[in-house]
């Protein structure tokens, strides 16, 4: 336990490149979740921060924590436990009550869901779904609702107007995924979290739906959280990459760099498993055997049992973080932090 | 056009129950033992009236014709005469419909009035004490036997407390000139008000009996599907606009709420038709249920077989009118007649 200590609280260095204009900066934000026979840590731990108008990629195997680290943000999964800091705009948001944590939403912070079929109201028409952010803020009814067109035109909706009064069953999957973004981007938030989009959808659809994304982010300086497993459609999008393994952040660094020169072992494994940018195959078969689940992780660090570069300190001690010279932010023993 | 189809099929599943219904009773009439004339006519007719009755119902037709004449007798409305007052079934069951219908839709109301606030607030303070305590009340009125509670409403209301009259539909002498039928509705009509709250207060007990076990097993559903949509995907984006969470009850989960459980009320007001035999007995009511249960009492067979089937047509056209209810909400089915813009 004291080695322990030591290394994961004594290690960690300044904060990188802590931009001026940080938007978001969570600080060790730790996420629990009270089952039948115990507590569950799914999340340990993670420290990052995104600024205005960046672009934020956070990728990692399924169940490694994205979503519920996405869902944390805005305090929308009233289950788990949160412990740490979430500082939005100089606020605390895990500090808030219920009723302001839910002014910030759809406002100063938007989301979008990994699922555009079951995303929307079945029985409400889209233009009250999108005009409905403005609505719970007491813009009226004629107000909202030009808004809301407005916002469909920007997402290139092609007879928005027309469309606006239309129910969900009658819009195609990549429509959908317009429609849930515009319900997102309505309020003109600070904040897009984007839980795996495209996912859901076919790959000519995905990549229109990320142009359209990328285009409106620049436009309105939003800055984003491009959460996937998808390391192909990370490349063109994000200025900086978090890589998630079993609920911690193991490297961090901008894209570029991160593509060009990965640090941990188990973001090689990543990018090795991507043989082209635009083609999708299962780009986890190059890391052997399965991520492990939060109620049982390793001992030391958690990828051990996984890794080819694994040392004897691996199995018992968990690496602190590092800042190597190419300025990843990583969490491995291979970067002592010696 | 789905919409038009789903209803035409409904249609048709009526008329063909509806069919089935009148088939049974067919079978029945000609199951009953001794001479169906002399039960047509009643016990204490003489041989020419046996005599004419049975050439009245082609009781010498071969049995098949007989059948069809039966079909086309109940397609005119022709549900037989009551062999007790030689009225046709129909007229008499005309004049105590109204009661009936008085009863059950005030009852719908009061189980409407409870089920929906209690299971819309338990939904909303899921596993409060609000949601606990709505939900031992909603088991312990759902179990509770429709004979048992009308006799404790009797005894505590009327006998204990004396809050309420015990039974009839109004007091003597202050009856309101019957145009509907409905004793309140008429006291309305004749803008009689002390004669209003009177027949009202006649029609709260058995109203009761009704409406307990009707807002127990629409809160049950109501809750469990407002529950169920909460937690479905659907929500979280509602939420991450910023919702509240009666928003998120009120808007969201109750709309998407309403199509089982206007199914299941349908099915409930339906079930109440056949209830009324005992409300209306224990209630000394007028009715269909009690018109029944005397004519039982009399042997007024063909009275008995009419009132089956005017029950089960009223049983059937209640959930006829709850399934097009239910279609019409859905604009999944309702399809793009209503929605613009449709591809
Ligand atoms: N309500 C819950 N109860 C128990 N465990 C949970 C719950 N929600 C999530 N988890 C666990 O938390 C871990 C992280 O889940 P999360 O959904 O964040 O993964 P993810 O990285 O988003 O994966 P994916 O790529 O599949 O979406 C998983 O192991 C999951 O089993
Ligand atoms: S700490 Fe050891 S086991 Fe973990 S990634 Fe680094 S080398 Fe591999
Ligand atoms: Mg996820």
């Amino acid at each position: 336990m004291g080695v322990d200590t030591i290394l994961t609280d004594g290690i960690i260095p300044a904060p990188v490149r802590r931009r001026p204009e940080a938007l978001l900066q969570v600080e060790q934000l730790s996420i629990d979740i009270a089952t039948r026979d115990a507590n569950v840590r799914l999340v340990d731990n993670v420290s990052f921060g995104i600024g205005r108008g960046e672009r934020v990629a956070l990728v990692g195997e399924s169940g490694s924590g994205k979503s519920v680290t996405a869902q944390a943000l805005m305090r929308l999964n009233s289950r788990v436990k949160l412990s740490g800091r979430v500082n939005f705009d100089g606020k605390d948001l895990l500090s808030l009550s219920p009723s302001q944590m839910a002014a910030m939403r759809g406002q100063r912070m938007g989301m979008v869901f990994q699922d555009p079929m079951s995303s929307l109201d079945p029985l409400m028409t889209i233009g009250d779904q999108v005009a409905e952010t403005l609505r719970i803020r007491g813009i009226s009814k004629r107000n909202a609702r030009q808004r809301a067109l407005d916002v469909l035109d920007e997402l290139k909706v092609e007879r928005a107007a027309e469309r606006l009064d239309s129910f969900p069953h009658e819009f195609s999957g990549g429509m959908r995924q317009r429609v849930v973004l515009a319900m997102a981007l309505v309020g003109e938030p600070d904040l897009l979290i984007a839980d795996e989009p495209t996912t859901a959808l076919d790959v000519r659809v995905q990549e229109r739906v990320l142009d359209l994304l990328d285009e409106i982010s620049r436009r309105r300086s939003l800055a984003v959280l491009l959460i996937t497993h998808d390391m192909g459609i990370v490349a063109g999008f994000a200025d900086r990459v978090m890589v998630m393994y079993s609920g911690r952040i193991v490297e961090e660094n901008e894209a570029t760099l991160l593509f060009a020169e990965p640090q941990h072992p188990y973001t090689r494994g990543l990018l090795e498993a991507v043989p082209r940018a635009d083609v999708t195959v299962d780009r986890l078969r190059s890391i052997p055997g399965a991520p492990p689940v939060p109620a049982a992780r390793p001992s030391g660090c958690t990828f051990h049992p996984r890794c080819d570069r694994a040392m004897a300190i691996c199995s018992s001690v968990e690496p602190g973080e590092a800042i190597t010279p190419s300025g990843a932010r990583v969490r491995c023993h291979l970067y002592g932090a010696g | 056009m789905a919409y038009l189809r789903l209803i035409s099929q409904r249609l048709v599943m009526t008329v063909l129950t509806l069919w089935g219904l009148a088939t049974l009773v067919f079978i029945m009439i000609k199951l009953i033992p001794g001479d169906e004339a002399q039960v047509a006519a009643g016990p204490g007719a003489n041989p020419e009236q046996v005599a004419s009755v049975a050439k009245r119902l082609g009781l010498d037709l071969p049995v098949l014709q007989q059948y069809l004449n039966f079909l086309l007798r109940m397609l005119r409305g022709d549900l037989g005469t009551s062999v007790v007052s030689s009225k046709p079934v129909l007229t008499e069951l005309a004049a105590v419909l109204p009661s009936t219908i008085e009863l059950m839709i005030f009852a719908s109301i009061i189980g409407t009035l409870i089920a929906f606030p209690m299971a819309l607030v338990a939904a909303s303070y899921r596993g409060k004490a609000f949601d606990g305590i709505a939900r031992i009340v909603a088991v312990t009125g759902g179990a509770m036997p429709a004979f048992w509670l009308a006799l404790m409403l009797q005894f505590f209301f009327g006998n204990v407390w004396r809050i309420t009259p015990i039974s009839g539909q109004h007091s003597f002498g202050i009856a309101s000139p019957n145009v509907t039928g409905m004793p309140t509705l008429d006291a309305l009509l004749a803008g009689d008000i002390p004669a209003f709250l009177d027949a009202l207060a006649y029609l709260i007990l058995p109203a009761f009996v009704f409406a307990i076990p009707f807002a127990a097993q629409v809160f049950r559903l109501l809750r469990a599907s407002l529950l169920g949509v909460l937690a479905s995907d659907m929500m979280l984006p509602v939420r991450a606009k910023g919702a509240s969470t009666s928003r998120m009850v009120l808007r969201h989960a109750l709309p998407n709420s309403l199509l089982p459980t206007v199914s299941l009320m349908g099915v409930l007001v339906g079930g109440m038709v056949g209830g009324a035999i005992l409300v209306e007995t224990v209630f000394a009511r007028r009715g269909v249920g009690s018109f029944l249960a005397n004519s039982v009492a009399l042997k007024d067979t063909y009275a008995v077989l009419g009132a089956v089937m005017f029950v089960g047509i009223a049983v059937c056209l209640v959930n006829l009118v709850a399934d097009i209810i239910t279609l019409m909400l859905d604009p999944r089915i309702r399809g793009t007649q209503f929605g613009a813009g449709a591809k």
